[in-house]
């Protein structure tokens, strides 16, 4: 069983709020899958199943390795476009150390 | 003329009846026109961009879903965090299509971040269905499927998590092609659930995605889990016999009492597609398959893909890019951009992955999701040992009316609405193709094969699609 504590918990770490109303159909999203969830680990043969990260084996050979040199920079001119404040060639950042 | 079939265009072109500055013209009325009714753009592009390629779709106008980076084009991803972001770079599928002469028009709305199948939680407003204004075109690539159905552009690109193409190609009654694991690049694409995430293609043919899976696919450094290209042109496989090739159905899906007249009838139109699948001389069998695995599909996506959402998403805090709300500390910063730059519906998902992942939840949630997953593809690997494909109706129902969101958990929908997602598990080809209409609202079937086996696929689909009568299904609401 999902608490309200709990939810609080979790949006505060992935750093955003909720309004009540959100939480509450929250709850009932959580109530919903949580029971589809117990179903799944009622399936029989589940244990012991190594789970599936990825859709198939691939061979990552050496063909899936590109020389370590630098292939992607990117020009203070095109980077501007989305900096609201700078000087010169330098990004105005937010002040971090209070 | 962008309402029409690829080769049809061409032929005007190269014999110079119409030019691609007049198809830029044309597919930017259009997409203008329709836009307040519809909604199919975040962005519709004022200027034709300089195109030199040399192939059968340079100079024909197509439409990009806004979650794919185009260097100095705006790029939302339908979301307030990124309403302002404008990419640094192009993804590999954008720079093909330019290198290829194909014309960007504009960038298609998507349900937020493309987390979602209804197309109303875009924020710039929800995208209607061509068909009925009062129904959804599904999403998440719900522009790019609308955009085509409406005949604005021939063709179009989205991406697919768990059925984001084939969805509402199969609401809007046109071809959505969502090819094996790797085969197109996402370099550039704004991740998802990056152990699901395809892009594919939307057109109005088999024949048309083909010409354009033929420029797209390949393998790209950039994107280290593409494949190694499989060479030759899938447009050149599309019209081989298919006789003595092997499909199976799911009897579970199919062999239902249901009290709805809709799906029944989709059920009868499904029956019909497996008799015109037998005049190809193809073969079409029942096949059981475990009823608990199928019930399992669902949930077990909500798992994996919530999971990997939330860790995908992290970047989005405000801070390197995004939409800043100014606050006292960077804390109080991301705290104010995150909350007002995601909708509802992405929170929830967020909350319930990082639930998910939780360590004391892992064993439970996420990782008996993998198990479901391991077990249904193995499964389904058992079959294509046998079988060269899977079909199945796309949809256990037409596009629903926007205040009738369909109960994904409900017995009916469980199985038949959810199916789709066996190809994301498993990485297979998979396509939708219009097979008619019930209640005046077109309704599709979907292809599944073997990893890998995307020529064969989209042949059988062809073939298929060729006795349907549906090709080049336009809804032109002039």
């Amino acid at each position: 069983m999902i608490t309200r504590d709990k939810l609080e918990e979790l949006a505060k770490k992935l750093m955003f709020e909720m309004k009540e109303e959100e939480y509450m159909t929250l709850e009932k999203e959580f109530d919903v899958i949580l029971r589809q969830m117990d179903l799944i680990g009622n399936i029989s043969d589940i244990k012991g199943v190594q789970p599936m990260t990825f859709p198939f084996e691939m061979d990552l050979d050496d063909s899936y390795l590109r020389d370590d040199v630098s292939s992607n920079e990117i020009t203070f001119e095109d980077m501007k476009v989305n900096v609201d404040d700078y000087e010169e060639n330098m990004v105005k950042v937010p002040k971090v150390v209070e | 003329m962008t309402d029409r079939l690829i080769d049809e265009i061409r032929s005007n072109l190269d014999s110079g009846n119409i030019t691609s500055d007049d198809l830029f013209e044309d597919a930017v009325f259009k997409a203008r026109k329709y836009q307040d009714d519809y909604n199919c753009f975040v962005t519709i592009l004022d200027k034709k961009e300089e195109s030199k390629g040399d192939s059968i779709i340079s100079g024909i106008p197509y439409a990009l879903k806004d979650n794919i980076s185009t260097k100095g084009i705006l790029t939302t991803a339908s979301s307030n965090i990124l309403r302002d972001y404008i990419p640094l770079y192009d993804a590999t599928v954008y720079k093909k299509l330019k290198e290829s002469g194909a014309v960007l028009i504009g960038k298609t709305t998507l349900d937020e971040l493309a987390m979602g199948g209804t197309g109303t939680t875009g924020h710039t407003g929800i995208v209607r269905n061509p068909w009925d204004k009062k129904r959804m075109i599904g999403g998440s690539s719900s522009g790019s499927a609308a955009a085509v159905a409406l005949g604005i552009v021939p063709f179009s690109i989205g991406s697919d998590t768990g059925d984001s193409i084939r969805k509402p190609a199969a609401y809007g009654g046109v071809v959505g092609y969502k090819p094996t694991y790797g085969r197109v690049s996402r370099y550039g694409l704004f991740a998802f659930a990056s152990s699901l995430d395809h892009v594919g293609v939307f057109a109005r043919s088999v024949k048309d995605v083909s010409y354009v899976m033929d420029i797209i696919k390949g393998h790209d450094d950039k994107d280290m889990t593409s494949l190694i290209d499989d060479d030759g042109k899938y447009v050149s496989r599309i019209d081989d016999s298919v006789c003595g090739k092997k499909l199976f159905y799911i009897k579970e899906a199919i062999d239902i009492e249901s009290k709805s007249e809709e799906l029944k009838k989709i059920i009868e139109n499904f029956r019909e597609v497996v008799n015109k699948c037998k005049s190809l001389g193809m073969t079409v069998e029942e096949v059981s398959f475990r009823k608990d695995l199928l019930e399992a599909i669902y949930p077990a996506y909500m798992c994996i893909s919530c999971a990997e959402a939330t860790s995908n998403n992290s970047n989005l805090t405000g801070i390197p890019f995004g939409n800043r709300i100014s606050g006292k500390s960077v804390n109080d910063i991301m705290m104010k951009t995150r909350t007002e730059g995601f909708s509802e519906l992405i929170k929830r998902r967020f909350v319930l992955g990082s639930y998910i992942l939780q360590k004391e939840n892992q064993e439970k949630l996420f990782l008996n999701a993998g198990r479901v997953r391991r077990l249904v593809v193995d499964r389904m690997n058992e079959l294509f040992k046998k079988y060269d494909g899977l079909i199945m109706p796309a949809t256990g129902e037409v596009a629903p009316y926007f205040d009738m969101a369909s109960d994904k958990l409900s017995d009916e929908y469980l199985i038949l609405g959810n199916h789709m997602v066996i190809g994301n598990f498993g990485g297979f080809p998979s396509i939708s193709i219009p097979s008619g209409f019930v209640n005046d609202m077109p309704v599709s079937i979907n292809i599944t094969g073997r990893v890998r086996e995307d020529a064969l696929v989209l042949n059988m689909a062809n073939k298929l699609e060729e006795v349907l009568g549906y090709r080049g299904l336009v809804k032109n609401n002039e």
